[in-house]
């Protein structure tokens, strides 16, 4: 039998699906449900966050609904969540924008949920994260993951140039690790280090050298001190008078992973979030701790947290702090370990970094403080622009273009002007805290 | 006292044709109203009301995640010591003042040869219009490539000939050169077909008359096709002057905005202020006095289109 269908009848039926959709588009999730929001770049990663939903839904007996992203797009799209009430119960969280999100009233603070549960232990979190995670004197999150700086170093071209490697848990000093990289940049194309040349990776020898972008009660910035300055010429004479690194094409795709990944390069300073990367290297490599400055070797130490969004209230509350507390707990987090990816944020959980290469037991050693050393990565509430106004002028000292006592000259007002609106941003969270 | 009266179109019976003309316009008013809808609700949702909305949010203090709370002219009081504003409008001045009149140059020149009775005009139009068709992202990532100062092609070539090309993207002189030369590359296409069009409209009678007055060739482009070109021309410069002034992709993706802030473009700064540090009033104040700008020059080249546009009719 066929079925004749007019021209209103076709409009009428697009008009319904049309509606249909719409409907399907706004809707919400379903109550009950532990929602989640997450970044995922990658299959391996979504495998990852997929295990723990499973998880979650044995635990917790309900629905587990997780919102993955790819990592690029998270921010913004958690912007959108966040401000039209449509993010889940709970959303991940990078430490970078904890206090960002934390001081305008995004995310709640956690410690009436942390208070009131006697069975939740904060204490297994190591400290670097339960710093990275604190604004103004309370928790906003609960970490996940968590992990200092390392240095990457290529074992075969070490070999061939018949360079002994270095003691993978005595930290190097600085004038060392200047004369193996000068030694090992010697053939063309050849490179004794790489890193990227940003505050990000900067950060690791200012506090290397005992120094910060800003001093301790985050009123005015300290680059213009003569540790910060001492570590920031250090690097850029890398760079610019040593010419030991790859030179800079740009300064959009600088990748020191890419650079070191060509083979050419003998150290790079990174997270150990790139091992499951470097383990596409063509050739041998292992990590050792960060080389030793004035003040010890205090490489950044990084994390994510997950934390509940303000507007989420009453029994949703509830169900919100059961799911971090699942999120973030033993179990879940050594499903983490087992993927390798990053370090779990918990000290009782197991080791994502095992051989081979022999030495990657020491990320966990350097969290725990048995080997080297770490600083948790200090920021602002203000500190996307912090970064941008870093990023806009320290690049040039690399490129040779301006000095480094030029450059910070020129940055020292503005961050201060940038360090006041931070101290406003505090003041603002505490009145409306008020 | 005089006596109050109707007026005669109340008091007289109308005749029916008057009445079915009435009537008859009124349906077609309500046709036309109704075709012009869903633009106009599209334009109420899309256009007047962001810039509405912007006028208000640039009173306010708003942090997009918190209750906004009422600033008054504050905002616009923080352009005046904002050393990064300015510099992001004289960087998009300086884009848009270079950009404008080379675009329109190349995209004129391939139109006046692609007018030349050219065989497979067709084959050549697309060609050169693929520029313009491909995303700004995908030409700005190989333009990087382009760019590189040690192995990129640009200054391969450039060696070939003995020239020691420059570092482009990281050199504070030719940051901005090279993104308006990616650009121009990027858009001379949309302003090719335009003119083309416009090229192919004029009468052949004009040049033939031309010609018999014994015009050269200078003096028939610049006294025929000049002229009969200036409408579009017109909406070319209208167009790209708008488009430019509003530059944001190629910048963000190729330089980022640097090196140190030489690339720094006023709606990246806007995006910056709003999306990045939240800062929502500020961002607004921005776009209002980008708007601003934008509505003065467009103004100032309507008023000069009556002197210098010619239209046929």
């Amino acid at each position: 039998m066929s079925i004749e269908l007019s021209r209103r009848s076709i409009l009428k039926l697009t008009g319904l699906a049309g509606l249909g959709a719409a409907v399907t588009g706004c809707s919400t999730t379903p109550s009950g449900a532990a929602t989640w929001s997450m970044w995922s770049s990658s299959p391996a990663e979504r495998k990852v966050w997929d295990a723990f939903s499973q998880y979650v839904e044995q635990q917790l007996k309900v629905e587990s609904i997780p919102t993955l992203t790819p990592s690029s797009g998270y921010p913004t799209k958690l912007d959108l969540q966040l401000v039209s009430g449509t993010a889940g119960l709970v959303t991940a969280v990078n430490g970078l924008l904890l206090q960002t999100y934390g001081a305008r009233g995004a995310h709640r603070p956690l410690n009436d949920l942390i208070a009131a549960d006697p069975d939740f232990d904060l204490d297994d979190f190591y400290p670097a994260i339960r710093k990275i995670a604190t604004f103004n004197g309370q928790t906003y999150g609960i970490g996940f993951d968590v992990a200092p700086t390392v240095l990457y170093y290529n074992k075969t071209l070490l070999q061939k140039q018949g360079i002994a490697p270095p003691s993978p848990t005595e930290p190097m000093s600085w004038a060392t690790f200047r004369e193996l990289a000068i030694e090992l940049s010697g053939p063309a194309d050849q490179y004794g280090f790489t890193c990227a040349p940003a505050i990000d990776d900067l950060v690791s020898w200012i506090y290397s050298a005992g120094g910060n972008v800003m001093n301790a009660e985050q009123t005015v910035s300290t680059l213009d001190a003569p540790e910060a300055l001492q570590a920031i010429q250090f690097v850029v004479d890398l760079f610019v008078k040593d010419k030991v690194t790859p030179p800079i094409t740009n300064l959009v795709t600088e990748s020191a992973l890419a650079n070191f990944l060509e083979g050419n390069v003998a150290f790079m300073q990174n997270g150990p979030w790139q091992v499951v990367n470097a383990r596409k290297a063509e050739f041998d490599w292992d990590v050792m701790v960060f080389p030793a400055g004035p003040a010890g070797s205090l490489p950044r130490v990084s994390g994510s947290t997950f934390a509940i969004p303000s507007a989420v209230e009453g029994e949703e509350l509830d169900l919100a702090w059961k799911l971090v507390k699942t999120l973030t707990s033993t179990g879940a987090l050594d499903i983490y370990a087992e993927a390798g990816r990053n370090n779990p944020a918990r000290m009782s959980s197991g080791s994502a970094f095992k051989p081979p290469p022999d030495n990657l037991g020491i990320v966990q050693q350097i969290l725990a403080g048995k080997v080297g050393g770490g600083h948790p990565f200090d920021v602002t509430t203000n500190w996307n622009q912090v970064k941008q106004l870093l990023g806009q002028d320290l690049p040039r000292t690399f490129l040779g273009q301006v000095s480094v006592a030029e450059v910070v000259d020129g940055l020292k007002p503005r961050l201060d002007v940038l360090m006041q609106q931070h101290q406003d941003n505090i003041r603002q969270a505490e009145a409306r805290k008020g | 006292m005089a006596v109050d009266t109707l007026p005669a179109t109340l008091t007289t019976p109308q005749p029916p044709q008057r009445v079915a003309r009435r009537k008859n316009r009124n349906r077609e008013t309500l046709t036309a109203w109704l075709f012009l809808l869903p633009s106009l609700i599209g334009f109420l949702i899309f256009t007047a009301g962001p810039v509405v909305a912007a006028g208000v949010i640039s009173l306010l203090n708003w942090n997009l995640f918190s209750a906004p709370t009422w600033a008054g002219l504050k905002n616009f009081a923080r352009l005046g010591p904002d050393p990064t504003f300015w510099s992001a409008l004289g960087n998009t001045a300086y884009f848009t003042f270079v950009s404008v009149p080379v675009t329109i140059l190349v995209s004129l020149a391939l139109a006046l040869l692609l007018n030349q009775g050219l065989r497979r005009i067709a084959v050549f139009r697309s060609l050169l219009l693929l520029p313009y068709a491909t995303i700004t992202v995908a030409v700005a990532f190989v333009w990087i490539w382009l760019y590189i100062p040690h192995d990129g092609l640009i200054n391969a070539v450039l060696g070939l000939v003995g020239i020691n090309g420059p570092a482009w993207l990281i050199d504070d002189n030719w940051a901005m050169p090279a993104l308006i030369a990616m650009s121009v590359w990027k858009s001379f296409g949309f302003g090719m077909v335009v003119f083309l069009a416009g090229l192919q409209a004029i009468p052949q009678q004009l040049y033939e008359a031309a010609k018999v007055d014994g015009s050269s060739t200078w003096q028939s482009f610049r006294n025929v096709t000049l002229p009969m070109l200036s409408p579009a021309l017109f909406f070319v410069v209208v167009t790209s002057i708008i488009g430019s002034f509003q530059v944001f992709d190629q910048a963000l993706i190729m330089t980022n905005g640097g090196p140190g802030s030489r690339t720094t473009t006023l709606v990246m700064y806007i995006y910056r202020t709003g999306f990045e540090n939240y800062d929502q009033g500020y961002a607004a104040a921005q776009s209002l006095v980008l708007f601003g700008f934008i509505a003065v020059i467009t103004a100032v080249q309507f008023l000069l289109q009556r002197r210098l546009v010619h239209y046929d009719n």
